[in-house]
C-alpha cells in the first residue's frame, strides 16, 4: 500500500516537473548587474577609417549610459575586436564572443560581406546582431529574427534616393547611371531604375563598371551619347574620381553629376583627387547624416567624443557609430530587468525614433531589418557645401 | 560613332602605356632569371608613392622624382635578389627545380610591400600625385586627350628607347642579355652573373616605379593598386613573355582591346576582356604574337 502511495507520489511529482518544463537557465551575457557586448569594426587595414572611429563612438555612447547608473541597474561591458573587414575573420570573431567570452549580443561590422558572412552563425545561435555601420543589403533584406543593420542606410535607399533626388530637385528626365558590377552596385541600380519608372523618367544610360577599372573612357562615351539631364554616380572613391574627372574632360560640366556618399567619403579630399574646380561646378553628394558633417546637428556628437578622445580627431565616419548603439541602450531600457535575447529582439522590432545623427528615423518592423532610408544631398564646389532642401525617402518597396 | 572609336583608340594607347612599361619589367624579370615576379604589381604601388614623397614632401621638382624613385625601387629590387633570390637558389637541389620557391619568395615580397605600406596611416585614403602638365585639354579633331596623356605617351617611348639602346649599344646591356641567354655560358667568358642578375632586378624595379609615377595622377594611389599587374601580366602574354617588343604591342593593344570591349558590348565587359584575350592567346598561340618557340620547363 505504502508503495503503491510512494509510486502515486513520484507519477505526481514527475508529471509536475513535465508541466512546469525544464528550469530556465538565464541567457549568457547578463547578471544582475552587468550586460556584456561584444563590439567589433575593421580597426587596422585598409578599412580601418570605416569603422575605428564609429566603434569608439559607439564605446562612448555605452560609457554615458553607465555614467547615467546603466539600465534597469546593469552596467554595459564591452569586449572589443578587430574583424579588418574581412568576411572569415568576422566569422571568427562571432564566434568568439558567442561561443567562449559568451556575449549577450554581438555589435559591430563596417562592411557588408562581413556582415552577410556573420548572419548564417547568429542566427543558428538565436544570438541579436546588430550591425555597427555597414550597409549590410544582404543581411537585413530579407529581413532574419536576429539580425539588425543598415544604419546609415542600405544601397537600396541610397539608389532610391538618389534619382528621387535627381527627378524632383534637378529636374531631371533623362538620367546616366553609372553603378558596380558586383552584389553592391544592384541593389543600388535596382532601386534607381524603380524609382526612376514610378516617377515618369528615363535611364538613358546603365554603366556597370568594375570597381578596380582603370580607365573609365568608354563608360562615360556611352554616357556622353545618351545625351542624360543629370548623371549618377554610385562608384567607390578611385572610380567615382576617375569618373568626375572624365565628365569633365568630355566637356559635361553643364550637366548635373550626383556622387553617392560611398563615392565621395571627405569631400575635401575627393575634390583634391579630382583635380579640377571646373569638374566641382554642378556636383552634388549624398548622404545619411541629418547636417554636413561638421554642421551643428553633427558638433553635439564630435563635442561628445573629443571629451572622451582628447587626442584624436574624428574621422568623417565617427558619428556613423552612434545610431545603433542608440537602438541597443533603448531595446534594452524597453525589455525592463527581465532581460532575455528573445525579448531584446521583440524591443528592437518596436523601435522607431529620431537619433539625431541621421537624416529620418530609425526604425524597424518584424519584417523589417534596415534602420535607415533617408538621404539628404549636399552641393558641393570643392570649398563651400550647401545642404540642399528636403530628406528624401525609400519607400521599402521600389525596386523590391 | 568614328569620334568615339577614335577616343577610345587614344585613350587605349595611353593606359597601354602603362601596361606596356609594367609589362616590361616583369618581362626584363623572367628573360634573366626564369622567375614571374608577382610582386611587380606593389613595385608599381611603391613607386608611386615614393613619387608623391619626393614632390610633395621633400619638394623634388618632377623630373627628379623619377629619378628618386626608380633609384630607390632599383635599390629594393636588387637588395630583394641579393637578400631573399640568391639564399633560395643556394639551397637548391641538384635535379630539382628552384623556380617554385623563387615564384613564391615574390609573392611574399608583394605582401611585405603592401603590409608596410599599409602601417602609414596616409595611406589609408585614396590619394593622387599631382600631374606632370596641367592645362586645358588638347582637342585632335573630336578627340580629347589631357597634356598628362601625351606626357605618359612621351616618357613611356623615352624609357622603351632607353632600355632598347641600353640592351643593344652598351656592354653593361649586353653583358645582361647575355646572362639571361646563357648563364652559364657568360660565367665561362667571366660575366659576374650574380650581379647581372642583381642589376636586372634592379632595373625592372625601377621600370615600374616609373609606370607607379606616371599611373599615379591617372588611377589614384592606394596600396591595393598593385593589382593592375594582372593586366600587364595579359599584356605580356598577348606580346610573348619572352619578348620585350611584344610586350609594349601587348601593351597598347589591350589598353585599346579593353576600351573597345567597354564601348561595343557593356562596360563590365572592360574588365572581363584581359582575361578573355589571355585564354585566345594560350589556346592560339600559347608564346604570345612576338614570342619566339615555346620551350617547356619542369618546374
Amino acid at each position: 500500500m505504502l508503495t503503491k502511495h510512494i509510486r502515486h507520489a513520484f507519477i505526481g511529482a514527475a508529471a509536475l516537473a513535465v508541466l512546469a518544463g525544464p528550469a530556465r537557465a538565464a541567457d549568457p551575457g547578463i547578471t544582475d548587474t552587468e550586460i556584456l557586448i561584444g563590439l567589433f569594426a575593421p580597426m587596422s587595414g585598409p578599412l580601418a577609417a570605416f569603422g575605428f572611429d564609429p566603434l569608439q563612438a559607439a564605446k562612448m555612447w555605452y560609457e554615458e549610459a553607465n555614467k547615467k547608473g546603466g539600465i534597469h541597474g546593469r552596467k554595459i561591458k564591452v569586449l572589443i575586436e578587430d574583424d579588418k573587414c574581412n568576411p572569415v575573420e568576422v566569422v571568427s570573431v562571432v564566434k568568439k564572443f558567442i561561443t567562449v567570452d559568451k556575449t549577450f549580443i554581438v555589435h559591430g561590422g563596417s562592411c557588408t560581406a562581413p556582415a552577410v558572412a556573420a548572419q548564417e552563425f547568429v542566427t543558428r545561435e538565436k544570438v541579436p546582431f546588430v550591425m555597427l555601420n555597414a550597409a549590410g543589403d544582404g543581411a537585413v533584406i530579407p529581413a532574419t529574427r536576429y539580425v539588425f543593420g543598415a544604419f546609415g542606410g542600405t544601397q537600396r535607399t541610397v539608389g532610391a534616393t538618389i534619382m528621387e533626388f535627381a527627378i524632383k530637385e534637378l529636374k531631371g528626365k533623362k538620367i546616366a547611371f553609372i553603378a558596380h558590377d558586383d552584389d553592391f552596385g544592384n541593389s543600388n541600380s535596382t532601386t534607381a531604375r524603380a524609382v526612376a519608372q514610378k516617377l515618369g523618367a528615363e535611364v538613358v544610360a546603365l554603366e556597370r563598371i568594375s570597381p578596380r577599372i582603370t580607365d573609365v573612357t568608354a563608360p562615360m562615351l556611352k554616357v556622353r551619347a545618351a545625351n542624360p539631364d543629370v548623371i549618377i554616380s554610385t562608384a567607390y572613391p578611385a572610380p567615382a574620381v576617375l569618373i568626375t574627372q572624365k565628365y569633365a574632360e568630355y566637356g559635361m560640366t553643364k550637366t548635373p553629376i550626383i556622387v553617392a556618399v560611398q563615392g565621395i567619403p571627405i569631400p575635401a579630399v575627393f575634390a583634391k583627387n579630382v583635380g579640377n574646380d571646373a569638374a566641382l561646378a554642378n556636383l552634388y553628394y549624398g548622404s545619411p547624416l541629418n547636417d554636413l558633417t561638421d554642421g551643428p546637428k553633427q558638433q553635439r556628437w564630435i563635442q561628445l567624443y573629443k571629451q572622451y578622445y582628447p587626442d584624436r580627431t574624428p574621422g568623417a565616419f565617427m558619428t556613423y557609430g552612434l545610431p545603433s548603439a542608440m537602438a541597443v541602450t533603448m531595446a534594452l531600457e524597453k525589455v525592463g530587468k527581465d532581460l532575455t535575447r528573445e525579448k531584446f529582439v521583440d524591443a528592437l522590432e518596436t523601435l522607431d525614433f529620431d537619433s539625431g545623427v541621421v537624416a529620418g528615423p530609425i526604425a524597424f518592423a518584424k519584417d523589417r531589418r534596415d534602420a535607415h532610408r533617408a538621404s539628404v544631398f549636399i552641393k558641393f564646389d570643392g570649398k563651400t557645401h550647401k545642404l540642399m532642401p528636403g530628406t528624401y525617402l525609400w519607400n521599402g518597396k521600389d525596386g523590391m | 560613332m568614328l569620334q568615339q572609336v577614335l577616343q577610345a583608340t587614344a585613350s587605349g594607347v595611353v593606359t597601354g602605356c602603362v601596361y606596356a612599361l609594367i609589362a616590361l619589367s616583369l618581362v626584363i624579370v623572367y628573360k634573366s632569371t626564369d622567375v614571374i615576379n608577382f610582386a611587380g604589381g606593389e613595385v608599381v604601388m611603391i613607386g608611386g608613392y615614393l613619387g608623391i614623397l619626393g614632390l610633395l614632401y621633400l619638394g623634388l621638382p618632377y623630373a627628379a622624382i623619377f629619378l628618386f624613385s626608380a633609384a630607390l625601387t632599383f635599390l629594393l629590387g636588387a637588395l630583394f635578389d641579393r637578400v631573399v633570390l640568391n639564399k633560395v637558389l643556394g639551397r637548391a637541389v641538384p635535379g630539382q627545380s628552384i623556380l617554385v620557391a623563387m615564384v613564391i619568395a615574390t609573392v611574399g615580397l608583394s605582401y611585405v610591400m603592401k603590409g608596410s605600406v599599409r602601417l602609414f596611416p596616409y595611406t589609408e585614403e585614396v590619394r593622387r600625385l599631382p600631374p606632370l602638365f596641367t592645362g586645358e585639354p588638347i582637342f585632335i579633331g573630336q578627340v580629347v586627350l589631357q597634356l598628362q596623356d601625351f606626357a605618359i605617351v612621351g616618357i613611356a617611348v623615352l624609357v622603351m628607347l632607353a632600355l632598347w639602346a641600353f640592351f643593344s649599344l652598351t656592354i653593361m646591356g649586353k653583358a645582361l642579355r647575355a646572362t639571361s641567354q646563357n648563364p652559364r655560358a657568360a660565367a665561362l667568358v667571366g660575366i659576374p652573373v650574380r650581379r647581372m642578375r642583381m642589376t636586372m632586378w634592379g632595373l625592372a624595379s625601377a621600370v615600374s616605379a616609373v609606370a607607379g609615377i606616371l599611373l599615379a595622377p591617372k588611377l589614384l594611389m592606394t596600396p591595393d593598386m598593385g593589382v593592375i599587374v594582372i593586366l600587364a601580366f595579359a599584356a605580356a602574354i598577348i606580346g610573348g613573355f619572352n619578348s620585350l617588343p611584344g610586350c609594349i604591342v601587348g601593351g597598347i593593344l589591350l589598353g585599346v582591346i579593353q576600351n573597345f570591349a567597354g564601348l561595343f558590348f557593356t562596360s563590365s565587359a572592360i574588365s572581363v576582356a584581359p582575361f578573355l584575350v589571355i585564354m585566345l592567346i594560350l589556346t592560339l598561340r600559347p608564346q604570345g604574337l612576338f614570342g619566339g618557340r615555346v620551350v617547356a620547363k619542369k618546374v
